[in-house]
């Protein structure tokens, strides 16, 4: 898994590339949760590149997820293909977070 | 042609380390390459192994003790199989509660969603214990494949 960090304007961007799975889910979730701690309240998180997210994977958004909402920020997802989409749907993940169908769209809403 | 054709098997041997599952995703990619298996069944594969491997790596062992765990793939009648065989701790995969999904994210726990990712994305989810092993089956027929000139 590799993650491209971009920021545009005050919303940060997290670009991920590969597999999200029990290998790479801590070093996702410390991604994440050190952005929000450190005060980086908007993300989007760029799955466009990914080949699959795994329950490990999940679990490290779920607990980004409520960071996030605890401290009033916001974790948005964009770009999911189909199959990564499809595991969202399996997992009742759609639901508990904004998911937008492209980086702009999620960019356009966050700022 | 196919009926003809004698399976196709290739095994990888780990340690109980999650590093050590980058080895099976190789493998995995590496065996569907070379048998005409395509990509989206090469990583559902990748993602259920994840899931019964971290599972088994995880929660399987209550020594420190360096411990190997087979994986072994078979290609046969267009049928994929994995088997996984571990020494660790009785588990059966196919009996473990699926998710209870919440739909709020303050209260939804997690846990659970691996086993669901393999129940549905996997044909077949089948446990045996023997001789103080567990063996975990998981099968998917590759249905474009039984058509197909292999």
């Amino acid at each position: 898994m590799e993650i491209a960090e971009h920021q545009a304007g005050d919303v940060t961007i997290l670009e991920i590339k590969g597999r999200i799975d029990s290998n790479a889910a801590g070093a996702f979730g410390d991604r994440l949760t050190s952005l929000i701690k450190g005060g980086r309240a908007r993300l989007v998180v760029d799955l466009k590149q990914i080949i699959y997210i795994s329950s490990a994977g999940f679990r490290a958004l779920l607990v980004a997820g409520q960071l996030a909402e605890e401290t009033n920020g916001t974790l948005a997802l964009c770009a999911l293909s189909a199959e990564v989409q499809r595991l969202f749907d399996l997992g009742s993940f759609t639901d508990l977070f904004a998911i937008y169908p492209s980086r702009e769209e999620g960019l356009a809403k966050l700022s | 042609m196919s009926l003809a054709d004698p399976p196709k098997k290739d095994v990888v041997v780990i340690t109980n380390a999650i590093t050590d599952m980058a080895k099976v995703v190789e493998f995995v990619d590496r065996f569907g390459a070379t048998h005409g298996i395509p990509g989206e069944v090469s990583n559902a594969f990748n993602l259920c192994l994840d899931e019964l491997l971290n599972n088994v790596i995880s929660y399987g062992y209550d020594d420190r003790n360096t411990h190997e765990i087979r994986v072994e793939l078979t290609m046969e009648d267009g049928v994929l199989t994995a088997e996984i065989t571990d020494d660790g701790k009785p588990f059966d995969p196919s009996s473990a509660k699926l998710v209870v999904a919440d739909r709020k994210l303050h209260s939804r726990a997690p846990g659970g969603l691996g086993i669901l990712f393999v129940k549905t994305l996997m044909d077949e989810l089948h446990y045996a214990r023997k001789g103080g092993l567990n063996i975990v089956r998981i099968t998917k027929r590759l249905r474009e494949a039984r058509r197909g000139n292999r």
